[in-house]
């Protein structure tokens, strides 16, 4: 019995081995690009992909040949109503010339294909409804006040869904001895470079964090961690389509800090046929404010 | 579902019902004679007429419809002397019999450590017991620790030097039930999981039911780690002082006029080191410490009643800074306290009757930058079971029982002074169960069979449990067994493998329904040589509408309950084999697992091309194929004794880069997002992981006043410096790969001083 027992233990151990090999390498096609409401249509940016262990630079992996379309669909989203064509100016960078606001609420589709190449790709993304800052606590407020800085947005949210938002603050007077204290000892710790301290966003954030009124606008307490500088600042409010929280979300995830494993690595999630990358939107309003030395 | 509820109740009724038949019967407890602590599972058996019992997780046994004559009735227990005496029962007696059996090493006259045991303790299918001494002479790093000696079981697999967290037959952590003297325990960790809250100092019994378990047991569809602590010596006053690096430990038994007593704490003694440290490196916490307590109180208020009252309550706490404005701070532990009742109905029932509450709490604080960020998270636990065990003749023993609670999850976010999460779940639960044991008169087969129905508020679930297994036994010296079970969970554990402090368990609820899976187990347990054991399992089993949180899930604000998580399933399988040399000088043992683990979620691991909801099977990080470890024991003479684990296993799964590319233009911040392209999840292998750690341990006398024990130790003894997990540093182009290393060579010292 034994024998037989060591036997199927051996069988076992043997057909198991090498259960799942790695993939090898493949090239995708990666797109890039913002539409933004009530602004011109952005450049599309088209590389590939390198190797992992490959020096990158997006000059070198752009692709210069790509056959670049959007399109501004109708209402319901099954007819091309507007297009647009982009051509490659500097490599991998498509832009177009004809002059077309983005319209918030509505879809826009992109198309690639390249001449020399088998891939097309394709993709949709709807854009968020625009709104505005309809109010600010104060035009300048000194740093860590009890008082915070109050923003409100207007009601712009028309789908069941709640928005996703991004904060960002950008620093008008970028001097290092304008660094408030906990930015200033993450550039002393070379953690951070002074121009990415000038531009601090926050985090993914739901519209359920927020203050909702009345009137279905919603208030905001801006949090202190997002000021980087003293002095003057833009305070920018961005709402996110979902290819672009998407992205971003599972981008995060790859770097860690989730409930996954160290080492465990999820692909992004795209929302793109045919390739990688993202094709998303957002709409976005911004303010001035100074921020005193306490 | 009523009726499963009054069986209790009908059982209790039922010894009376029946006629008596002019038969005897022998009871009582098995008790150790040094510390008249309850000894659980010691073998009991009538020589003349080949009858045996088990003591039950009580200590108590009972052996029944015995003819009216003269036997021999023997007593067995690993490292105790077996008792033999002969007995004279009447017809129609009830003999009560408690048997103190005496500790081994007390008989001792020279170094050999012969034994006349019998050495067939019970071990029944997917079950292993932990011998506590041996838990305190394991090379160990900073503190001896229950869950590092599990650990080196077959089965049970370590997800790294750092973590504590049992991974059993292919589960994760939160799929092994953990109770302290019957009480829940929801987060057993101290030092954010490098090791576990049970102080060997105060632990009398550690059972593990790695798969297959019976009805008894429910609430977790992997496995069930089952401690007792002790009650406390009932026959003279012992006390432990015991100095290590990271932590001391002192501890107090005894009798008293009406039972006994236990108390046992422990405290981190780190603070001097950190002081050092303070001044000349930077990253040194500001504050840490942990403490635990143990204590327990017993009333023998009589021949068929004791009473007891248990508690732990243990806390850890660390506050660092973390630069300029910026600050962490973390405390979080655990508090249990649970009240038994054992009652001797009569000769055939046994019953006990058990209050518990467990609470599990985490307070994590950031502020940065003068934004502040604060959690409250909150587990209260209050819980009654009732647990009846009948013989209802010499061949059939039925259990029953019931266990009934309130479950209350609190979760309370806050960030810059606002609250962002609040969640409040409470739910109430209850099961109930049935067994039968059958034996046949030859003790050649023993069949158990039973059902377990469990029910949970939030979601409104029922579920029926069945549960068998069988055993054969081929030669005195061979048994086969075999196990099959079906198991549901309601609760999930949001945990991270690197740091356990933050953990926040879950429920089902409407559109979660609970996880469920079957075990299969077969196995074969023997005896090859006296003195020696030889086990081996196989198992497989299923892991279906499993339930965590979505990785993706950035902000849980505004979302449905049921969008917070990801649904799956998943499998494992395994053979395990276990050589131990249980007797002499040199004793140890050989544990081998060779294991295979994968789950699917969809939207995970999906081609890059592919219909991101499809999804591919993929290892967790924990898994390895193969597994071993090797524990040894040398006494080398009256003093000084040496044990060696040496440990190897294949690398753990992890996630190789293939591509990448990068993502510039983002509408906000500076910093170009770079994204890695990535084939398969984990399907790429760390470098093999094996240690060989050392531990001496000398005993002596301390100033005449009771025994002491020098205990030096040496981790990693060859400076093995196994991988982690690789990290990649993206601000280096080319990109950068760096190992992240486990512990290097790590010396330990300790003093023991028992009076």
């Amino acid at each position: 019995m034994l024998k037989k027992i060591t036997l199927i233990t051996l069988l076992v151990m043997i057909s198991s081995c090498d259960l799942m090999k790695q993939d090898e390498y493949r090239e995708f096609v990666v797109v890039e690009a913002y539409l933004v409401s009530d602004r011109q249509l952005p450049p599309v940016f088209i590389s590939r992909t390198v190797p992992a262990t490959a020096e990158y630079r997006f000059e070198d992996a752009a692709l210069n040949n790509a056959d670049v379309q959007i399109h501004l669909l109708s209402l319901n989203g099954d007819v091309k109503e507007q297009t647009f064509d982009f051509a490659a100016g500097t490599p991998g960078v498509y832009t177009t010339v004809e002059n077309h606001l983005v319209l918030p609420g509505r879809t826009y589709e992109l198309d690639i294909s390249f001449p020399d190449r088998a891939e097309i790709l394709n993709a949709r993304t709807r854009i968020p409804e625009s709104f505005k800052v309809d109010e600010l606590s104060a035009d300048s407020i000194v740093y860590q006040s009890p008082d915070q800085l109050e923003i409100t947005l207007s009601n712009s949210n028309t789908t069941s869904q709640q928005s996703v938002f991004v904060f960002n603050t950008l620093a008008q007077d970028v001097r290092y001895e304008n660094l408030t204290p906990f930015y200033k000892n993450f550039v002393d710790n070379d953690n951070i470079t002074l121009e990415q301290a000038a531009n601090s966003p926050s985090g993914l954030l739901n519209e359920a964090n927020f203050e909702k009124n009345s009137d279905g606008s919603i208030t905001i307490r801006y949090p202190w961690i997002g000021v980087a500088f003293f002095g003057p600042n833009l305070l920018v409010a961005n709402s996110l389509d979902k290819n672009l929280f998407d992205l971003i979300r599972s981008q995060e995830v790859q770097l860690g800090g989730s409930t996954l494993s160290p080492g465990e690595i999820p692909n992004a999630i795209y929302n793109i046929e045919g390739g990688i990358g993202v094709f998303g939107s957002i709409s976005s309003d911004t303010v001035s404010v100074f921020i005193e030395r306490p | 579902m009523l009726k499963l509820f009054c069986l209790p109740a009908f059982l209790l009724v039922l010894p009376f019902t029946l006629n008596a038949q002019q038969t005897a019967s022998v009871n009582g407890y098995i008790t150790d004679s040094t510390s008249g602590e309850t000894l659980l599972l010691a073998n009991i058996a009538l020589l003349e007429i080949n009858r045996g019992v088990s003591s039950n997780t009580s200590g108590y046994y009972s052996l029944t419809n015995i003819p009216a004559g003269t036997y021999t009735i023997i007593a067995s227990y690993i490292g105790f002397r077996r008792f033999e005496r002969s007995i004279t029962l009447e017809p129609g007696q009830t003999l009560r019999l408690n048997i103190e059996l005496i500790p081994e090493s007390t008989q001792l006259e020279d170094l050999v450590v012969e034994s006349e045991r019998d050495k067939e303790e019970q071990r029944n299918i997917g079950t292993s017991q932990i011998t506590t001494a041996l838990i305190k002479q394991l090379p160990s790093v900073l503190e001896p620790d229950v869950f590092r000696y599990v650990q080196l079981l077959p089965g049970v697999k370590a997800a790294s030097d750092f973590s504590s967290g049992l991974y059993i037959r292919g589960g994760s952590p939160d799929q092994t039930l953990i109770l302290l003297d019957q009480t829940t325990v929801y987060n057993p960790t101290h030092f954010f999981g490098f090791f576990s809250t049970f102080n060997p100092d105060a632990v009398k019994d550690v059972r593990l039911y790695k798969g297959g378990y019976p009805a008894k047991y429910g609430g977790r569809i992997g496995s069930v780690l089952d401690v007792y602590n002790k009650d406390g010596n009932r026959n003279t006053y012992q006390g432990t002082v015991s100095l290590g690096m990271l932590a001391s430990r002192a501890a107090v038994e005894g009798p008293y006029k009406y039972g006994s007593f236990m108390l046992a704490v422990r405290r981190s003694t780190l603070e001097p080191v950190l002081a050092a440290l303070r001044s000349s490196t930077d990253s040194v916490p500001d504050l840490f410490y942990f403490f635990d307590i143990n204590g327990k109180i017993n009333l023998d208020a009589g021949s068929n009643d004791r009473l007891s009252l248990a508690f732990y309550s243990g806390q850890d706490r660390v506050i660092f800074p973390f630069g300029d404005d910026a600050e962490i701070g973390l405390t979080y532990g655990n508090q249990t306290v649970s009240s038994s009742w054992r009652h001797i109905f009569s000769d055939k029932l046994f019953g006990t009757a058990t209050g518990t509450y467990s609470r599990y709490f985490n307070r994590p604080e950031f502020e940065f930058g003068g934004t502040p960020f604060e959690r409250e998270n909150d587990i209260y636990d209050f819980s009654l079971k009732g647990d009846l065990e009948y013989l209802v003749n010499e061949n059939h023993t039925l259990s029953a029982g019931i266990w009934a609670g309130i479950l209350t999850l609190r979760i309370n976010d806050r960030f810059d002074n606002a609250d962002t999460f609040n969640s409040r779940i409470q739910s109430t639960y209850a099961s109930a169960y049935l067994q039968d044991q059958w034996r046949a008169d030859n003790n050649q087969w023993i069949a158990t069979g039973g059902v377990r129905v469990s029910a949970f508020s939030s979601g409104d679930y029922v579920r029926l449990e069945p549960r068998m297994s069988l055993e054969y036994r081929i030669r005195p010296e061979i048994r086969l067994q075999a196990a099959y079970g079906r198991y549901y969970q309601y609760l999930t554990l949001i945990s991270n493998e690197a740091f356990a402090g933050f953990d926040i368990w879950l429920t089902t609820d409407d559109g979660v329904p609970p996880a469920y899976g079957d075990q299969f187990v077969l196995g074969a347990k023997t005896q090859p040589f006296s003195g020696y054991g030889f086990d081996a399992e196989v198992y497989f089993r299923t892991m279906r509408d499993l339930f965590e949180l979505d990785p993706f899930v950035a902000d849980p604000a505004g979302l449905e309950y049921n969008e917070l998580f990801r649904f799956g399933e998943g499998y494992a399988y395994g053979v395990e084999l276990f050589f131990e040399k249980q007797t002499g000088r040199l004793n140890g043992f050989i544990g081998y697992t060779f294991g295979i683990t994968e789950r699917k979620f969809p939207g995970f691991n999906a081609d890059v091309l592919d219909d991101p909801s499809n999804a591919r099977f993929y290892p967790p990080k924990y898994d390895r194929k193969h597994d071993m470890n090797i524990v040894l024991n040398y006494r080398m003479s009256t003093r000084w004794s040496v044990t060696s684990v040496f440990s190897y296993a294949t690398g753990q799964a992890y996630t190789e880069p293939l591509g990448r590319t990068a993502f510039s233009n983002v509408p906000w911040g500076n910093n170009s997002r770079d994204t890695f392209v990535i084939g398969r999840v984990n399907a790429s292998r760390l470098p093999a992981y094996h240690r060989l750690d050392f531990g001496f341990a000398r005993t002596g006398t301390f100033f005449g006043m009771g025994s002491s024990e020098w205990q030096f130790q040496i981790i990693n003894a060859y400076s093995r410096r196994n991988v982690w997990f690789y990290n990649y540093d993206f601000d280096s182009n080319p990109l950068e790969r760096s190992d992240v290393t486990l512990l290097p060579i790590l010396p330990a010292i300790s003093y023991t001083v028992s009076f």
